[in-house]
C-alpha cells in the first residue's frame, strides 16, 4: 500500500472515527417507554432531540417510573436494597439507508471503473442492541452494542451509567455519570453526539478512495472505543446546568495501558493522560417554549498515529540493506509527541412544543485550537517526516438547524454546516485548507412514533476547500481522463432512510 | 488563549447566574395541610420524583407548559377521579394516552388519594389576567348565562362556581388559574367526544369557536376565591 501522508492519516482517522461514531442511530428507546409508561413524545420532539421533560428524565438518571417493582427488597431503614422491574429494558434499534450519489464514485484501484454504481444500500446502516433504563431506584444506564455496515463489525457503542439524586423541591438535581463519549451525557442537542440532524447514512463520496473527509473538531471524534470518563453534574433551579468530567483513553481491541504503537495502530491515536471536559448551560421554559444557551470546553492531548521513523531505526534499516537483508522500518508514533486540542463550543436550542406544531432552531459554533507537537512540525529541522506545516492550527465550525413537525407525523429540517480554519498543507493536503460546507434538507414521515421514513438531500458546496482534485492521495487523479472535473457537488446524495426501534 | 477562554467562561457563568434570578414561583412558599403526615410525605415524594417533571418543577403543581394542567388547588375529588380514569384508560384524549395512562398505571388507590390531597392543598396559581374587556364581557356572559341544551338549561357558573373554583362533592374541576389553552383544548376534546361527560359533551357542542375561546380565557382569569380551603394543620418536617 502506498504510504499516506501523516496529515492525511490523521484526517483519515478523524473521518473514520466520525463515520463510525458520529452518526449513531436515533435514540428514542422502547425500554424507557416501557419503564415510564410514557409515549416517545413525552421525551422527544423527534428522536433523539429531547423535550424539556426528556431532559429531566435523563438528568434524573433514567430512573423515573411508577411501575411496581417485581422484586423490591428493603432494609430496616426502608432503603431499597434491590429494585427490579418485571422486564429488562432491552431494545433493538435499526437504521437503514439507500443512498444515491449525484455521480458514481471512482474505484480506488482502477483508473476506469468497470462497474461504477451511484447507489449504496446501507442495510442496515446501523443495528443496535440497547439496555436502557433504571438499574436501581437511583442508578440508570444506557448500554449499546452496534453493528455498523461501514465498519463491518459489532462493537461497543454509547455507554452512559449514571447515579442521580435531587432535593425534595427539585431545586438541585445532581448526579454522577460514567460514559464513553463526551457530550453523550448532555441533555441538549446542540453539539457532539446528539447534533441534529442525526440521521446520517452517507459515506462521503471522496472518502471512499482517499482521506478527503470533512474536518471537524476532535470533540465529535472522541467516542466509544476511544475514551471513557467520569463526571459530575448539577442542575440548579430547573435552569442552570454545570458539569465537569475527565476522560482517559479506553481503546477497544487492546488492554495495553501504554500509548504505544499497539494502541495507536488499534485506534489511530490516543488521548494522553486525562482530558478535562467542562459544560455550562442555561435553560428557560415558558408556556410552550423552551430555550437554552450553553458552552463547553474540552482540552485533550492527543498522540497521533504518524509515520515516523527514528534516525536509529533508519540507520539499522540501512545497515540491514547493506548486508543484503533489506526491510522497511515501521513505527507509528513519534516518541513524546502530542498535539494539544482545545475545543470551545457555544450551543443553543429553541423549541416550541405546541399541541400540534413543533418548531426547533438549534446549533453550535465550535472553535478548536490545535497546538501541534513541535516534533511533528515542519519547521523542526530534525524531523524528516513532519506532519504539520504550522505550530498551531485552528478550526471553526458552524452547524445551524431549523426544523418543523406537524402532529408528530409530518415534518422536516434544514441544516447548514460550515467549517473554516488555518491553511496547513501537511495536515490537510492539497491547498491545505480544511474548509468544508454542506446543507442537509430532510423530509420526515412518522406513521408510528417508533417507525420513521426519511427523505434527505445532502448538498456539498465545499469539500476540503474544493481542492482539485480533492482526492488527496489517489494517484489516478487529477489526470484521469475517465474521471474529469472532480468537484464538491459530486458528493451530493439523495438518501431514502428508515429508522425504527422496538 | 487559555486566559481568554477562562475569562469568557467566567463571564458566561456570571451572566447565566444573573439570569437565574427570575421571580420565585409560588411553590416556594406553600404551606401544605396534611391530614396524615405519612401519606403527605409519601405523596410529596411521589410528586417530587415524578409529577413535578410536568406539573411544576418544584412540586408546586403549577405547570409551565399548557400541554399539562395546573393542579395546584385543584379539587382533590376531581384529581382522584381523573387519576382513576386514567389508570383504567377510560379517558382517551391524546395527551392522556401519551403521558398519564402510563404514569397512572402503577398508582395505588392510596397514592392517588395522597397525591390528590397534596395538589389540592397547594396555593393556587395566579390567574392569567384577561385584559381585553370586550372578550372578558363576552366570556362572562357565556359563563354565567343559561345555555339551552336538550336536557335543559345549564350554565358554567352553576357547576364550576362563579369564581371558577369548582365543586368538591361532585368532583367538578376548578378552572380559575388554569392555562387558558389547556381549557380550550379540553373543551374541544369534549366536543369531539374524545372525553366523555354528559353535560360537557352537550355544552361544548353548543358553543362556537369564538365562544369557546372567550369562555375558557374568562374562566381561567377568575379568582377561584370561592374555594373552600383545606383544613389548616402544621406541616411535617421535610424528609
Amino acid at each position: 500500500m502506498r504510504m499516506l501522508r501523516p496529515g492525511a492519516l490523521l484526517t483519515l482517522f478523524l473521518l473514520a472515527t466520525a463515520l463510525m461514531f458520529v452518526a449513531p442511530p436515533a435514540k428514542a428507546v422502547p425500554p424507557f417507554a416501557r419503564q415510564t409508561g410514557l409515549a416517545c413524545e413525552a421525551c422527544h420532539t423527534l428522536p433523539p432531540e429531547l423535550t424539556p421533560f426528556g431532559r429531566r428524565f435523563k438528568l434524573n438518571g433514567y430512573t423515573l417510573t411508577t411501575r411496581p417493582a417485581l422484586v423490591n427488597d428493603i432494609d430496616d431503614s426502608k432503603k431499597n436494597t434491590l429494585w427490579l422491574t418485571d422486564l429488562p429494558g432491552l431494545a433493538v434499534l435499526a437504521q437503514i439507508g439507500y443512498d444515491h450519489y449525484d455521480r458514481a464514485p471512482p474505484d480506488a484501484g482502477q483508473p476506469y471503473p468497470a462497474h461504477a454504481q451511484s447507489d449504496s444500500f446501507q442495510f442496515p446502516d446501523q443495528f443496535s442492541l440497547v439496555y436502557a433504563g433504571a438499574v436501581t431506584d437511583r442508578v440508570g444506564a444506557w448500554l449499546q452494542l452496534t453493528y455498523n455496515q461501514v465498519a463491518g463489525s459489532v462493537g461497543v457503542d454509547n455507554i452512559d451509567i449514571r447515579y442521580s439524586d435531587h432535593t425534595i423541591n427539585n431545586d438541585l438535581v445532581w448526579g454522577v455519570t460514567a460514559n464513553n463519549y463526551p457530550t453523550f451525557q448532555d441533555p441538549w442537542n446542540g453539539s457532539g453526539s446528539y447534533t441534529i440532524p442525526n440521521f446520517n447514512t452517507v459515506t462521503l463520496w471522496s472518502s471512499g478512495v482517499a482521506g478527503a473527509g470533512l474536518r471537524a473538531p476532535i470533540i465529535g471524534s472522541l467516542g466509544p472505543g476511544n475514551v471513557a470518563g467520569l463526571g459530575a453534574y448539577g442542575f440548579y433551579k430547573d435552569s442552570v446546568y454545570v458539569e465537569f468530567s475527565e476522560y482517559h483513553s479506553a481503546i477497544s481491541g487492546t488492554g495495553n495501558p501504554n500509548v504505544d504503537s499497539t494502541n495507536l495502530s488499534a485506534n489511530g491515536g490516543a488521548v494522553d493522560g486525562f482530558a478535562p471536559y467542562a459544560r455550562i448551560a442555561y435553560e428557560r421554559d415558558w408556556g410552550y417554549h423552551s430555550a437554552q444557551i450553553g458552552a463547553s470546553l474540552l482540552v485533550a492531548n492527543w498522540i497521533p498515529e504518524v509515520n515516523y521513523i527514528s534516525p536509529a531505526q533508519q540507520a539499522a534499516a540501512n545497515a540491514a540493506a547493506a548486508a543484503g537483508t533489506p526491510y522497511t522500518p515501521a513505527q507509528t508514533f513519534h516518541p513524546g509527541a502530542a498535539d494539544k486540542f482545545t475545543d470551545l463550543t457555544v450551543d443553543w436550542q429553541y423549541q416550541y412544543n405546541g399541541q400540534h406544531n413543533i418548531f426547533g432552531f438549534l446549533g453550535h459554533f465550535a472553535h478548536e485550537r490545535e497546538q501541534n507537537s513541535p516534533q511533528l512540525v515542519a519547521s523542526n529541522l530534525a524531523n524528516a517526516t513532519p506532519s504539520y506545516s504550522n505550530a498551531t492550527d485552528t478550526l471553526q465550525q458552524w452547524i445551524v438547524t431549523g426544523e418543523y413537525f406537524y402532529n408528530r407525523h409530518y415534518g422536516g429540517l434544514v441544516s447548514f454546516e460550515k467549517t473554516t480554519g488555518t491553511t496547513d498543507a501537511l495536515l490537510n493536503g492539497g491547498t491545505g485548507s480544511p474548509a468544508n460546507q454542506y446543507e442537509v434538507l430532510e423530509l420526515d414521515y412518522v406513521p408510528w412514533l417508533n417507525f420513521r421514513f426519511i427523505l434527505q438531500y445532502n448538498i456539498y458546496n465545499v469539500v476540503a476547500n474544493n481542492q482539485s482534485p480533492f482526492l488527496l492521495s489517489h494517484t489516478n487523479f487529477p489526470n484521469n481522463p475517465g474521471f474529469p472535473n472532480v468537484k464538491a457537488s459530486d458528493n451530493n446524495t439523495w438518501v431514502l432512510g428508515l429508522w425504527m426501534d422496538f | 488563549m487559555k486566559k481568554l477562554m477562562a475569562q469568557s467562561l467566567t463571564a458566561a457563568a456570571l451572566a447565566l447566574g444573573s439570569l437565574v434570578a427570575r421571580p420565585a414561583p409560588a411553590a416556594e412558599t406553600f404551606i401544605p395541610a396534611p391530614a396524615d403526615p405519612s401519606t403527605y410525605l409519601e405523596a410529596r415524594a411521589l410528586v417530587s420524583n415524578t409529577c413535578s417533571k410536568c406539573h411544576g418543577p418544584t412540586g408546586n403543581g403549577i405547570s409551565i407548559s399548557p400541554l399539562f394542567p395546573i393542579l395546584a388547588a385543584q379539587q382533590a375529588t376531581y384529581i382522584e377521579l381523573q387519576l382513576k380514569q386514567l389508570r383504567q384508560r377510560v379517558r382517551p384524549d391524546p395527551h392522556a394516552r401519551a403521558f398519564m395512562w402510563g404514569i397512572a398505571r402503577g398508582l395505588s388507590d392510596e397514592q392517588i388519594e395522597g397525591v390528590a390531597e397534596y395538589f389540592s392543598s397547594l396555593p393556587a396559581a395566579p390567574s392569567p389576567p384577561l385584559t381585553d374587556s370586550a372578550l372578558a364581557a363576552k366570556g362572562k356572559q357565556i359563563y354565567e348565562s343559561p345555555l339551552q341544551l336538550e336536557s335543559g338549561a345549564v350554565n358554567c357558573a352553576n357547576c364550576h362556581g362563579l369564581e371558577g373554583q369548582g365543586k368538591s362533592k361532585q368532583a367538578i374541576p376548578r378552572l380559575a388559574g388554569q392555562h387558558p389553552d389547556y381549557l380550550n383544548v379540553q373543551v374541544h376534546y369534549y366536543r369531539s367526544m374524545t372525553r366523555v361527560s354528559a353535560i360537557m359533551n352537550q355544552v361544548s357542542a353548543a358553543l362556537t369557536e369564538d365562544q369557546i375561546d372567550a369562555v375558557t380565557r374568562y374562566a381561567a382569569s377568575l379568582s377561584g376565591k370561592g374555594r373552600i380551603a383545606a383544613p389548616a394543620a402544621a406541616a411535617p418536617e421535610a424528609q
